[in-house]
Formats: C-alpha cells, sequence, structure tokens
C-alpha cells in the first residue's frame, strides 16, 4: 500500500473544499473522472466511498448524540461488521484520545474535542484514504499540536490528504503539497523542491556602516554582482543592501575582503533563505497573471 | 438502515419532540373521542379515527419531519450521510419508518379507547384494527409528503409550512378538481374508518408514498451537483 501524506492547499476560495467535496462523492464533478482505489466514485460509489474517511469542512456533527453513540452511527452507516462493531469502536475511541469524554454529549464538548470525534467519524470503518478538510482551524496551539501529531500517526498507515490554507502546517506535517488557485492545479511537488523551485539562493543580505558612501562602488569591484539595492536606512545609520550574484557564486567571503579594504564595516550579513511561503506567494502570484 | 432508524428514534426521545408529539396525538384522540363517541353514545370508533386522521396529523407529520433532512443540511451533516457508502433509499425510509414508529406507538396507545367502551359494549375488533392499517398508511403517504418538503429546504420553518399548507390543501383539492384527486389523503382513509379494505385505496396510498419517497430521493442525489 502506498502511504503519503499529502496536502491540498491554496488561498481561500481556491477550490480545496469544493475538491474535496468531490473526491468524497459529496458533489459530483462536471468533467473528467474520479477513482478511488480502482473505484470509479460515478459508477461505484459504494465501493469508492467505502474507501474514504473523510472529515468535511467546520466539522459537522450530530451535537444530539454522545460520542460513543456518534462513533457507533458511523460505524454502522460505514457498515462495518457488526460482530465487530463495538470492538472497533472503542479503539478509534481510544486511537484519538476521545475515551474520557465518550460518554459526554457532543453538543457539550470543545472545539478540540469536537475536531476528534469527527476525525474519528472519519476513522471509521477503516477506510485507506483519509480526507481531512481543515482539520485545524479553529483550535489552540495545544490542541494544534496534538491533531497535527494524531494526523502524522496516521499518515503511517493511510494515505492521508488534508487542506489547509497555514503555511506552518504544510511542512510540518506532510510530505506532498498540491497547490490548487482559483479551480486550477497550480503546483504538485515535495516542499523541499517548491522551496528550491523559487530559492534566491544567490543573494546576500548585508547590513554596513557606509562612512564615504563608498557602496555603490563595490558593483564595479567585485565581479560577479547582478544587482546591488538599497533595502532600508536604519536609524543608527547602518544600511541594509540586497545583493544578488550570477549562479553558483557565493560572495560572502569576497565581500567580506572587499568591504573592508573601502573601510566599510559590515554589521550583520546572511544568505537570504527562501520559505515555503515565499514559493508559495510566486507560484500563486504567476497564476494570477 | 436500522442504523439510521436507531438514530431518529433516539433524537426523537432525547428530545421532548417525541414525548410532544405522542401528547398532542394523544389529546387529539381524547377530544374527538369526547366529541364523537360520548354524544353518540354508540361503540362504534370511525369517527373517532377519521376526525383524528383528519386534524391530528395535520399537526403531527409537520413536526415529525420538519426536521428530518432540513436539519442535517443546516448542520452540514448531510455530507457524512451522502459520503457514507449507505444509499439514498435506505437513509429515506430509515426517517420514514423512525417517524411512523412514534405514530404506531400512539396508535397503539390509542388502544384504550376500545376498552373503555368495550367497558360498556361490544364494538367490533376488526373494524378498529382495520381502522388502525388504514391510519397507518396515510400517515405513511403524510409522511413522506413532510419528509419531501424537509429535503427542498435548509431552514425547517418552511419545512414545515409546506407540509402543512399540502395536508389542509388535500383536503379541498377534489373541489377544485378531479384531477387532483390523487392527492386527496383523506378520502383514501374514511373506508377504513368503516372497516372496508379496498385494494383500491391501499394501492393510492402506497404509490403516493412512492412517489414522494422518490422525489425525496431524487432531490438529494440530485444537490450533489447543484450545490
Amino acid at each position: 500500500m502506498m502511504v503519503k501524506l499529502s496536502v491540498c492547499f491554496g488561498p481561500n476560495g481556491a477550490g480545496k473544499s469544493t475538491t474535496m467535496n468531490m473526491l468524497t462523492g459529496f458533489i459530483e464533478q462536471t468533467s473528467g473522472e474520479i477513482i478511488i482505489d480502482g473505484y470509479n466514485m460515478l459508477k461505484k460509489p459504494k465501493k469508492a466511498k467505502k474507501e474514504i474517511g473523510y472529515m468535511p469542512e467546520g466539522v459537522p456533527l450530530y451535537t444530539d448524540l454522545t460520542v460513543k453513540e456518534f462513533v457507533t452511527y458511523m460505524a454502522e452507516l460505514k457498515k462495518v461488521d457488526r460482530k465487530q462493531r463495538k470492538e472497533k469502536v472503542q479503539k478509534i475511541i481510544e486511537q484519538t484520545g476521545l475515551k474520557d469524554v465518550q460518554k459526554k454529549l457532543i453538543r457539550n464538548l470543545s472545539r478540540g474535542y469536537k475536531q476528534r470525534v469527527s476525525m474519528a467519524g472519519a476513522l471509521v470503518g477503516e477506510p485507506k484514504i483519509l480526507i481531512l478538510d481543515e482539520p485545524t482551524v479553529g483550535l489552540d496551539p495545544k490542541q494544534i499540536t496534538e491533531i497535527r501529531n494524531l494526523i502524522k500517526e496516521l499518515g503511517k498507515t493511510h494515505t492521508v490528504i488534508l487542506s489547509s490554507h497555514i503555511l506552518s502546517e504544510v511542512s510540518q506535517v506532510c510530505n506532498k503539497v498540491i497547490i490548487i488557485n482559483k479551480g486550477k492545479l497550480v503546483a504538485i511537488d515535495t516542499p523541499e523542491n517548491l522551496e528550491n523551485k523559487v530559492s534566491n539562493k544567490n543573494c546576500v543580505y548585508v547590513t554596513v556602516e557606509d562612512v564615504d558612501n563608498k557602496m555603490d562602488t563595490i558593483k564595479n569591484r567585485i565581479e560577479g554582482i547582478q544587482k546591488l539595492e538599497l533595502v532600508e536606512e536604519n536609524e543608527d545609520g547602518t544600511k541594509q543592501y540586497m545583493i544578488e550574484s550570477k549562479d553558483g557564486v557565493d560572495l560572502r567571503k569576497i565581500l567580506f575582503t572587499e568591504l573592508a579594504k573601502e573601510n566599510i564595516t559590515i554589521f550583520e550579513m546572511k544568505k537570504a533563505d527562501s520559505t515555503l511561503e515565499d514559493a508559495f506567494m510566486k507560484i500563486i502570484e504567476g497564476g494570477n497573471k | 438502515m436500522l442504523a439510521v432508524i436507531k438514530k431518529e428514534l433516539k433524537s426523537y426521545f432525547f428530545s421532548p419532540i417525541g414525548y410532544v408529539v405522542i401528547g398532542i396525538f394523544l389529546l387529539c384522540f381524547s377530544v374527538f373521542f369526547y366529541l364523537t363517541v360520548l354524544p353518540s353514545g354508540s361503540v362504534d370508533l370511525s369517527m373517532l379515527y377519521a376526525y383524528t386522521a383528519l386534524y391530528g396529523l395535520i399537526i403531527i407529520v409537520p413536526i415529525l419531519t420538519m426536521r428530518t433532512f432540513a436539519e442535517e443540511r443546516k448542520n452540514g451533516t448531510e455530507q457524512l450521510l451522502l459520503t457514507s457508502p449507505t444509499g439514498m433509499f435506505k437513509v429515506v425510509m430509515g426517517k420514514l419508518l423512525a417517524a411512523l414508529s412514534v405514530i404506531v406507538i400512539t396508535l397503539l396507545i390509542s388502544f384504550m379507547f376500545f376498552f373503555i367502551v368495550k367497558f360498556f359494549g361490544e364494538p367490533d375488533i376488526m373494524t378498529t384494527l382495520v381502522s388502525m392499517l388504514g391510519f397507518v398508511l396515510i400517515s405513511i403517504a403524510a409522511l413522506s409528503f413532510g419528509i419531501f418538503a424537509s429535503s427542498l429546504t435548509e431552514n425547517q420553518v418552511i419545512a414545515g409550512v409546506i407540509t402543512v399548507a399540502f395536508l389542509i390543501i388535500s383536503l379541498f383539492i377534489t373541489d377544485i378538481s378531479n384531477m387532483f384527486s390523487g392527492f386527496a389523503l383523506m378520502n383514501f382513509y374514511t373506508n377504513f374508518t368503516q372497516g372496508v379494505i379496498s385494494l383500491e385505496n391501499i394501492i393510492s396510498l402506497l404509490l403516493f408514498s412512492v412517489v414522494f419517497i422518490s422525489l425525496t430521493i431524487i432531490v438529494m442525489q440530485r444537490r450533489k451537483i447543484v450545490k
């Protein structure tokens, strides 16, 4: 079994939830085919739906049932074998950390627990694929970590597709990113690859004290500088520059020696770091153009 | 299907709805017992069931059905239903049977009126049983319409009002045109209260139910494309 943790990712209104609703058979697609574990969603919906555990957006739950009743109901809807039902329900309740609240009415639970109940509902019936729509939205940081750990744990045994618009979540949880914008697939890759794709490796930021205003001459002195730009002037008189070089040239060493010769003092020098955030912005902006 | 019935019954009886419905229903029975059976001094219960079906169902059916699908839609739980491998037919039937069982419970309690009059005379048990059979059939028909109305909207009040309006109009609809006689549910029922089982009436009521159950399923499935 191929096990993967993917994140469906995009700005608000990009089509994440719609895609998930289509994958789970809640909405019919207007064109194309959805194949779940070999079953076509339109032609064999029952078999396809059996392989999917879905946690919809906004965690819809039957609030007048208790946790255990809800999970049992989901097990019945998912056609879990009667003999094993009790045992399996109990296992899932334990797995999702709901044991202490299993006899409480869902209505009285906190948001974090509701999220877990919804997750338990998705887990019922041992689906191969878990589709989680914004599983961490509206949670406090502690709960977010807990849910993320749970997802990571589940990712070891299930194919998990989750949607999110929180960037930090993406790099922490998943090993594959699907970026959607305005209903179109824009990119699909690992987070590392996406970062590399847009990274500006040849960019160095230096903060200097330039008493004689000689910074501009540096460009002519050092071969390989393509661009030299003033980023900001700090209050203490130092200036931050962005220096871009040709591919494969590391400017840091030569800058250090050359700037010293010009009597320019380096306060800080760092290589530009590209993040998934940059990647995301670039990809989305590219799509908008 | 059993799962849906169980869950629906739970929400009827863990909330006041189930008790309110049974209470109002029994009140209807009692009032019409007082108004029809007592003054006539006979042991004939046919008017009791006829009047309760006429007025009782108008109140009871909307209360039972208005939340069935409207609530699911509003809370988003219909996503759980539609993405589960359980077919829509079973879900609709489950909800229908759960609502029906609330009515059946009341009907069983209404047997007490039979025993009350039995104390004074010899009421015909068969007529009473046929009345109840007819009552169950007309209830299925009315509930199917109520559930259909509930599937149309996410607003429970609208679903309830549509059902009430339909049930009231169905009483006069043959006065407008005989073309609509298929919707006049009470006309199919009156024979039952006399102890007459007519195949035509049974089929008419069942057909009516089948039409609206099918329409409900179509609406629920179709919603997938529209949303």
